[in-house]
């Protein structure tokens, strides 16, 4: 089995982030894999030592993302693709999603995994649509896979009446939610092998194709400004013996508030 | 003229709340109304959809729509949406509209925006407004595509008091199964209980509680306000709460009346889940919690010694 699983290079949502004037200020922002990527990541392995599948992971736009590859590379990952390119600087999930359905085309892959959203955009669409480009069948916040034969696997999938189970026909697209397993820490020797290990660094034309190919200059959503969100100011807090302070509150719930 | 295709969201037989929430915001920007409804046997929907708001009704009725699909619901919102032909096409929160709405749109060569909060109309000019990077920014996105297909977040909209509509019934043919993503079954976890998406008050447990002890403790405090059971990642990574009860980033995002967060320490993923939330309750042992910076009441204790007091006084309260 080949697995094409996607890695997205994002800021590190536990820092402070600041707006100004329309736009984030970059100084002091750090910036890490994507945690749903991570797991995809971890997926990818785990069905490598269990299954021998091989393994390569994408990674388009960022700048230089070769810590985020060679991370990967240290869990175990086999191969790595960087497309950058300045053309991408504007891109949405759609464009996103074209450049990686070139890639896949350039391959032989029988499973692309993908986190179901990344922490910069919290738009989980990219999976979804790439599939729907490759037309190939797809399944979203997936938290467990069985593999079944060669050209099938069972997936759980977090639905809204419950847990689905789906039988998927390969090739497919599945997007994963953290929840699926706890990616592990890459050890030294996977840090020091990675470390001797190339990348396929590619721009748009060495993929063979420009940027009309992939949707044209202009996105079909472009992100025009950035604000500040709304804080929620701290209420009161309330200290000392449970039965007195507790009472309070309830009156306050019901009278003040008027919530109960 | 704009008009908006709304998704009606159906669970188990029942219309939900977000249809009419969705159709009066499309009212308000001055749009015409239609919704797109599918399942199995739902024709007696119908007066309740055109009551919500709708002026037309799409209906994809029929047994294999049944358990939800992503492909067959893909193409009956598509093919709704090319006999409307809407220029706004709107879902609900839910994680079928998740795995739908993208879906939809890269069929419909549209844009797509998920967890929107407000959209704005200008002439053919569409924006939508969305918070990212787990709630601590908010996007103002242009629409460069004459659709907007858009996932909004729960509760962002209002239900206008006294909306209406009219019937007008277009069928659907129901299209193929997708075969190659065959759903097999549902194990469901819902048991009657009350839909954290809609449920005016939700009670959460966190790591806090421990065990199923502290969680089956936590959960009669919920039974006793009316309110759905919702849970903090830990828990449910312990096996001790169901996927699809999880409030934060990665689960659902529930914006109720009273948030009531027991043993829960406050990561800001949680935080993104539930900080849309009328007024807050935490209860949590540690006075430093960051459940406390977004708390509007916050209760420093064991909850195991404070829940039960909680419970008491609530009681005598709505006597």
């Amino acid at each position: 089995m080949k697995i094409l699983t996607t890695v997205k290079k994002v800021v590190d949502v536990e820092l402070n982030i600041h707006v100004k004037d329309g736009v984030i200020i970059e100084d002091g922002l750090q910036y890490v894999i994507n945690a749903w990527d991570e797991s995809a990541v971890e997926a990818s392995v785990r069905l490598k030592e269990n299954k021998g599948a091989e393994t390569t992971i994408v990674s388009v736009g960022g700048g230089d993302n070769s810590d985020m590859i060679r991370r990967c590379y240290a869990m175990g990952i086999e191969k790595g693709i960087h497309i950058d390119d300045p053309a991408l600087a504007n891109a949405d999930s759609s464009i996103f999603a074209k450049v990686l359905q070139k890639v896949y085309e350039k391959g032989d892959y029988d499973l692309v995994i993908t986190g179901k959203q990344a922490q910069d955009t919290d738009s989980g669409q990219t999976g979804i649509i790439l599939a729907a480009y490759l037309g190939l069948p797809c399944v979203s916040n997936v938290i467990a896979i069985e593999v079944m034969d060669d050209k099938h696997i069972k997936v759980s999938r977090s639905g809204d009446e419950g847990t689905e189970i789906i039988e998927l026909e390969l090739p497919a697209v599945i997007t994963v939610d953290v929840s699926i397993n706890e990616p592990r820490l890459p050890q030294m020797r996977g840090i020091m092998m990675a470390k001797k290990k190339a990348i396929d660094v590619m721009d748009l034309s060495a993929l063979g194709i420009s940027i009309d190919d992939v949707g044209g200059a202009i996105p079909k959503s472009e992100i025009v400004e950035f604000m500040a969100s709304k804080t929620r100011k701290a209420g009161k807090k309330y200290e000392g013996g449970a039965a007195e302070i507790t009472a309070q509150v309830v009156s306050l719930l019901a009278n003040e508030a008027k919530v109960l | 003229m704009a008009k908006v295709l709304v998704i009606a969201d159906i669970k188990q037989g029942v219309l939900k709340g977000s249809t009419v929430e969705l159709l009066s915001k499309a009212k308000a920007i001055g749009a015409e109304t239609a919704v797109v409804a599918i399942g199995s046997n739902i024709e007696s929907l119908i007066p309740d959809l055109a009551k919500a708001g709708s002026d037309t009704q799409y209906i994809a009725d029929d047994p294999s729509l049944e358990l939800f699909s992503a492909g067959p619901y893909a193409a009956c919102v598509v093919d709704a949406a090319r006999q409307y032909g809407a220029n706004l096409i709107w879902f609900g929160f839910s994680e079928s509209s998740k795995a739908v709405a993208p879906k939809v749109a890269a069929q419909l060569n549209a844009a797509c925006a998920t967890e929107v909060i407000d959209v704005k109309l200008s002439g053919d000019q569409i924006e939508a407004i969305r918070p990212a990077i787990t709630n601590k920014v908010i996007q103002r996105v242009k629409v460069n595509t004459k659709q907007l297909v858009a996932v909004v977040r729960a509760g962002a909209f209002e239900a206008t008091k006294g909306i209406t509509g009219t019937e007008n019934v277009v069928k659907l043919s129901p299209p193929p199964p997708d075969l190659k993503a065959l759903i097999k079954k549902i194990v469901s976890d819902a048991s009657g209980e009350i839909d954290l998406a809609d449920a005016n008050i939700v009670v959460s447990v966190g790591r806090g509680a421990k065990d199923q002890a502290g969680v089956d403790l936590v959960k009669e405090l919920a039974k006793d306000l009316k309110a759905g059971f919702g849970s903090s990642r830990a828990m449910v990574d312990a096996g001790l709460m169901a996927h699809n009860k999880q409030v934060g980033q990665t689960g659902k995002i529930v914006a109720p009346t009273l948030y009531v967060a027991i043993g829960i320490s406050g990561a800001i993923q949680h935080l993104a889940g539930m900080s849309g939330s009328k007024v807050i309750l935490a209860v949590n042992k540690d006075p430093e919690a960051p459940i406390f910076n977004v708390a509007d009441y916050g209760i420093v204790g064991d909850l195991f010694e404070v829940v039960p007091i909680l419970r008491d006084e609530i009681k005598k309260i709505r006597k």
